[in-house]
């Protein structure tokens, strides 16, 4: 893999490049190196995608990261503000944010209909590609395509209700 | 913060196809990426959701059984309606409202099929016509054919499986992307989160035959991801399938899935935090010791530390 990243090295700092690494994509780049070299890897069908991939995938956890300390920091300010209370627990904070948000989730899933959630529930969790999902459920690719959207759509304001709340 | 609907819809696209393990179009991705930063944000706000999914500590372990009309010990069910609510991921007061929902999918396959489901806790052993027998553990389904007795399918949860071995008809077990053969005897499976763990006690287990070929010896212990990765690690062969007997013994594993494990195994509902979930787990537990001892013992062996609520214990750093 140390090959295959030396020769990619400069497509890879580009693609870090167009998430925004800005300045810092040299940084990530050798971040990247550790991830994939320190990870023993059985065989790997198409290693530039592989390495693609495992960027893609560090540049989505940095981001998740900042969100998450930043949203912490919040929860901290205003805990602080509101009683003088002791320090609130961040991981049991985090748990319950995470299990109050499932429900919301779940609900809006839930309200979509049944052949919607379903749709999701096997794409999302079960891993079922679409076409094969298209076949389950007796409809077009392009509805479950639809479905999907639509599920994602209401998931996404779930989390940015949660988020301003 | 304005979300323009079209550059939503476009990072969801990528989302989604990117879900494809074979999906190889990041350069075209990279491009539109760099186009403009709201691609970007766009696109990370939904891949974050999308990974969160994932992470969300209740979907790891399936629900408790459902309110329903479940006959107590029958957990052979008949292969149609009801699977909506015994979906892992639904707290109990929802899934409850889920239920009598009827899932179209199923009616689609083979009519010989059969599934096999356990509540968490409960496990159920298959006698099948060869000779052949499986364990399913709690929280799991299995799907069988009373055609074809040499192929199961795991769709969730864990099975150890002790196969009469026939050299002209190789016993096959699908679980998610991995295709897994038999050339010997007595293997554990387990299907969670994407992730597809064989150990092999006796004899041995060929992954994917036609594509990676990995053969997986006794005291082997191989984690394929549905995303193509595989890796290969030891495991004490006579560790495998020890939930059958409430001897839980693990040599490096991720604590998330030993949590799941015991919740399986047990009933007790055990969840992790994402930051505890990849903690390495080295130990052996015992099931029979009562369940504050139990999640005692796992704590301070993992050190974590175990906090109880409402119907469950969470573990966390």
């Amino acid at each position: 893999m140390d090959a295959v990243l030396l020769a990619h090295r400069a497509q890879l700092i580009r693609f870090l490049e167009s998430h925004g690494a800005g300045d810092a994509a040299e940084d990530l780049f050798q971040e990247l190196w550790m991830r994939v070299t320190q990870r023993p890897t059985g065989p790997v069908a198409n290693p530039l995608a592989y390495l693609y991939r495992a960027a893609n995938n560090l540049m989505v956890d940095r981001y998740r990261a900042d969100r998450q300390s930043r949203v912490r920091d919040q929860a901290w300010t205003e805990a602080r503000g509101g009683m003088d209370e002791a320090a609130p627990d961040p991981n049991a904070e985090e748990t319950l944010i995470a299990r109050e948000q499932l429900a919301r989730m779940d609900a809006a899933l839930s309200a979509l209909g049944e052949r919607v959630s379903r749709c999701f529930r096997r794409f999302r969790l079960d891993g079922i590609p679409q076409k094969q999902i298209a076949v389950e459920l007796g409809v077009s690719l392009s509805t479950v395509e639809a479905d999907l959207r639509r599920a994602y759509a209401a998931l996404l304001v779930v989390r940015r209700q949660s988020d301003d709340a | 913060m304005t979300h323009d609907p079209r550059i939503e819809a476009a990072a969801l696209d990528w989302v989604v196809r990117q879900r494809d393990p074979a999906f190889e179009q990041w350069e075209e991705f990279a491009d539109w990426m760099a186009q403009d930063p709201a691609h970007q944000e766009a696109y990370f706000e939904l891949a974050a959701l999308d990974a969160e999914l994932a992470d969300l500590p209740a979907p790891a372990e399936p629900a408790a059984p459902a309110a329903n009309d479940d006959p107590a010990d029958d957990n052979i069910v008949p292969f149609a309606p009801r699977r909506a609510n015994r979906r892992a991921w639904l707290t109990g007061a929802i899934a409850a409202s889920l239920v009598g929902m009827v899932s179209i999918g199923v009616l689609n396959r083979p009519s010989d099929s059969y599934r096999v489901e356990t509540a968490l806790g409960e496990t159920h052993e298959v006698k099948l016509a060869d000779g052949s027998r499986i364990s399913v553990n709690g929280g799991s389904s299995i799907l069988l054919s009373h055609a074809d007795p040499r192929k199961a399918v795991l769709e969730r949860g864990q099975a150890l499986f002790h196969v009469v071995h026939r050299e002209d008809a190789p016993f096959r077990v699908t679980a998610g992307e991995a295709e897994l053969v038999d050339i010997g005897t007595v293997f554990d499976v387990t299907r969670i989160d994407g992730r597809t763990v064989v150990a092999v006690s006796e004899g041995a287990v060929v992954y994917n035959p036609a594509k990676d070929n990995v053969r997986v010896d006794p005291g082997r212990r191989l984690v394929a991801r549905d995303n193509g990765a595989v890796r290969l690690g030891a495991v004490n062969p006579e560790a495998v399938g020890g939930w059958q007997h409430g001897q839980l013994v693990y040599d490096g594993v991720p604590l998330g899935d030993v949590a799941a494990e015991i919740s399986r195994t047990t009933g007790i509902r055990l969840r992790t935090t994402p930051a505890a979930a990849s903690i390495t787990f080295r130990g052996a537990l015992q099931t029979s010791t009562g369940e504050a001892n139990l999640v005692d013992d796992l704590a301070a062996l993992s050190g974590t530390r175990a906090t109880q609520e409402s119907g469950g214990w969470t573990l966390s750093k």
